[in-house]
């Protein structure tokens, strides 16, 4: 082979190469994860997310006018997906909606055995009936206690809010964003929805708390909230720390190849050494 | 809002040495406490 | 003596050398024998009436259709769970408490088997078999408690293995360790059923499932608690510790070796026509040993638990109702036994060793539960306590165990060597 041909080929290798390494950057930009940030200096507390929600995935429709339901503090719950809560604060009402985060990296999918809990590449974490064991691992790890369960049927689902997974591969907004008639909540990818959320804090800086939720909180979520009260106040938990949650598990997880290695290794080792012992004092 | 502070993690690594070298010392006399029991045991016996 | 009239039934086959038969009668032959045979044990032995069956099967049967109503009206009607505690006293008891005290199989069978010390020779199987049904009916119980159990084989087959899940490897180490634990103890089964040549066979595969079964020992007892690792913002700070699955492997080093004092007590009482003398004698230097073991691992269990709450700094923590809780436990059922089992040795005194034994196996149960339900969110008004049902079925689960237990060891030469 002269030296022109090899320039050549070696050349031709390296622009492939080159050009697959840029298919695979270029891969990880256009899956960027869809998030939805509520802006909770926006929301008046009517509720129509909750309706919304409910309509949507065929589960309670809360009877918005006359149930009272603001009196009292409420999670998420197996029969709703997402509620809004009513607090009293410094500057008055505040109104926030709950409903699972969608973990960048969950805490509920690292737990789940069977992958029933899934972040799906688009970015919301689905539950999966036909693969669920029911053993509520997911429930004992999601930091914000999200996932809940069916305890009155002899075929329990988990229940918690998926984002509405179907209808954003119909090219749809989730049914809460569209129902809100404020612009509390805004869908886009978590990229451009920081870029909001800060544009509206350096905008109104005596308006917003110098902080959006979700950014950092347990590796970041897809879920963020902007908030013109510490967020203490109207429900977050700020000590959750921004490690994510599978990391927790990541170092036993990585031992125990090593264990399964060294440890047979070791044993058979000690089994030898003290039979040889025996055979000699005989 | 966020305030960035400097959190040694390491604040507490001398009561930690300390506390493993009470522990050999301790470990010792326990071990030394327990296996003494054969031989009286034995003289005992006898 | 059971051993001797099983091969009294094994020897009783029709068949001498010498006659030709062909296979297919002989094949039969022998499976009728062996039907007949499981038949003939099956039988109840000994009298009925006793205490404890006076109090157990009234349980077992309610226990057994509570359980038939808790799959068919789910889980709200027979536990006290809720969205805040999914987890109660059937995963925090049964099947969390009950590994850990199943742990004296494999410090045992590490002592016998890989350390070759004779001295725990007599009680290996024993241990085994303990350890073998505790897996089975604890380890098990983690059935009772899923809400989808069919869908069980998605993680097993392979259809949807989730690698990434601590449940996932803990589960499937249950599987393999009961296997293991299966093949340590079928010498004893050939033996009883009269299979000599397999037994033989099994009995050269016992070293190789002894170490097999240590690794995934320590893997899954550690792993328990490392499911809870992902628990951190609801676990009490003085309870979690990035190395809860170090604590549950070493404490149930402690926890096996004290239900092994405990139980073999008992059944040397139960079972004393079936222990000869020999074996007798030999017993109170086994628990003397034993009691120096479980001395020695909780001295380091302790100062460990010390190490990491003077690494956590939590000494703000203690001053409330919750830290002297955390005294009690780490101080009244760790330090404390640990000393009377390092007294007991030293003076040969059995009380104080099964005293120790017992308040050791109290500090693992509250160890456990306080991971698993009672600091469970301790930082919200909500508690769980067991419902009566969830309690119920959980004796059901103990009983039947020790039913099984004495069915075997009234009829497999597990006493003998
Ligand atoms: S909030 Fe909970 S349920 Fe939702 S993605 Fe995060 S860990 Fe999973
Ligand atoms: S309850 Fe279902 S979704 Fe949750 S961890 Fe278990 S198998 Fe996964």
């Amino acid at each position: 082979m002269d030296r022109r041909n090899f320039l050549k080929v070696t050349g031709g290798i390296a622009a492939s190469l080159a050009a697959t390494g840029l298919q695979a950057k270029e891969k990880q930009n256009d899956e960027e994860f869809v998030g939805v940030l509520t802006d909770t200096t926006r929301c008046i507390g009517c509720r129509a997310c909750e309706k919304a929600c409910g309509e949507a995935h065929d589960l309670l429709v809360p009877d918005v006018e006359n149930d009272n339901a603001l009196d009292n503090l409420r999670t998420p719950s197996e029969k709703q997906w997402t509620v809004v809560n009513r607090y009293e604060t410094d500057v008055g009402e505040v109104f926030v909606k709950q409903q699972c985060m969608h973990c960048w990296q969950p805490a509920c999918t690292a737990a789940c055995l069977t992958n029933a809990m899934l972040k799906t590449k688009e970015g919301p974490v689905i539950w999966r009936e036909g693969k669920c064991i029911g053993c509520r691992y997911c429930m004992a790890s999601c930091p914000f206690n999200i996932p809940k369960y069916e305890y009155g049927s002899w075929n329990p689902k988990v229940q918690k809010c998926n984002m509405c997974y179907d209808r954003l591969q119909q090219g749809k907004k989730p049914a809460c964003v569209e129902a809100c008639p404020t612009g509390a909540l805004m869908f886009g990818s978590k990229r451009e929805l920081m870029e909001i959320a800060r544009v509206r804090i350096y905008n109104h800086p005596e308006k917003y708390v110098h902080k959006i939720y979700g950014e950092h909180e347990v590796g970041g979520t897809g879920w963020l909230y902007l908030s013109g009260v510490p967020f203490e106040q109207i429900g977050f938990r700020t000590d959750l720390g921004t490690t994510p949650y599978p990391e927790y598990t990541k170092e036993f997880l990585y031992a125990v190849p090593l264990i399964f290695f060294g440890a047979p290794a070791l044993l058979t080792g000690l089994h030898f050494l003290t039979k040889k012992d025996e055979s000699s004092e005989e | 809002m966020e305030s960035y502070s400097y959190i040694n993690i390491f604040e507490t690594k001398g009561l930690e040495y300390i506390l493993l070298i009470c522990f050999l010392l301790l470990f010792i006399y326990f071990v030394r406490y327990i296996f003494s029991s054969k031989k009286k045991a034995d003289e005992n016996m006898k | 003596m059971a051993g001797k009239n099983v091969l009294e039934i094994g020897t009783a086959t029709p068949f001498k050398k010498g006659y030709k038969m062909d296979k297919k009668t002989i094949f039969f032959g022998e499976v009728k024998r062996f039907f007949k045979f499981i038949l003939q044990e099956m039988k109840p032995r000994g009298k009925w009436l006793t205490p404890f069956n006076i109090i157990s099967l009234p349980i077992m049967f309610i226990g057994f259709i509570l359980l038939i109503l808790r799959f068919v009206k789910g889980l709200g009607y027979a536990t006290n769970l809720s969205q805040e505690f999914p987890w109660g006293f059937w995963i925090g008891f049964d099947v969390i408490t009950g590994v850990a005290f199943a742990g004296g199989a494999y410090v045992i069978t590490f002592v016998v088997y890989v350390m070759k010390v004779e001295k725990y020779h007599p009680i290996v199987k024993v241990t085994v078999l303990n350890g073998l049904l505790a897996y089975m009916f604890y380890a098990g119980a983690l059935v009772l408690d899923l809400g989808k159990p069919w869908n069980i084989f998605n993680p097993i087959i392979g259809n949807s293995f989730g690698y990434n899940s601590v449940l996932f490897l803990v589960a499937w180490h249950f599987l393999l360790y009961m296997a293991t634990e299966f093949l340590e103890f079928s010498p004893t089964i050939a033996q009883w059923l009269g299979w000599e040549k397999l037994q033989k066979i099994l009995k050269s595969l016992t070293v190789g499932a002894v170490i097999f079964g240590i690794t995934l020992s320590i893997l899954h007892q550690s792993g328990l608690g490392a499911l809870f690792l992902m628990a951190k913002s609801k676990i009490h700070p003085l309870w979690y510790s990035e190395f809860i699955p170090v604590f549950f492997f070493v404490s149930s080093i402690f926890a096996g070796l004290s239900m092994v004092i405990f139980e073999g007590t008992i059944s040397h009482r139960v079972f004393k026509d079936k222990i000869d003398s020999k074996h007798h004698a030999a017993f109170d230097e086994i628990i003397f040993g034993l009691a120096k073991g479980a001395a020695i691992t909780m001295f380091v269990y302790y100062f460990f638990k010390a190490l990491v709450f003077i690494h956590g700094g939590q000494w703000s923590y203690l001053t409330d109702s919750w830290g002297i809780w955390y005294l009690f436990e780490v101080i009244g059922l760790v330090l404390i036994p640990c000393f009377m089992f390092a007294y007991g040795a030293k003076n040969r005194n059995l009380g104080i060793i099964r005293t120790a034994a017992i308040l050791t196996m109290i500090g693992i149960i509250l160890n456990r539960l306080n991971i698993s339900i009672i600091t469970f969110n301790w930082n919200i008004p909500a508690v769980y306590y067991p419902s009566w049902i969830e309690i119920v079925i959980t004796l059901m689960i103990i009983f039947t165990e020790i039913w099984v237990f004495r069915w075997v060891v009234s009829r497999m030469p597990v006493f003998e060597d």
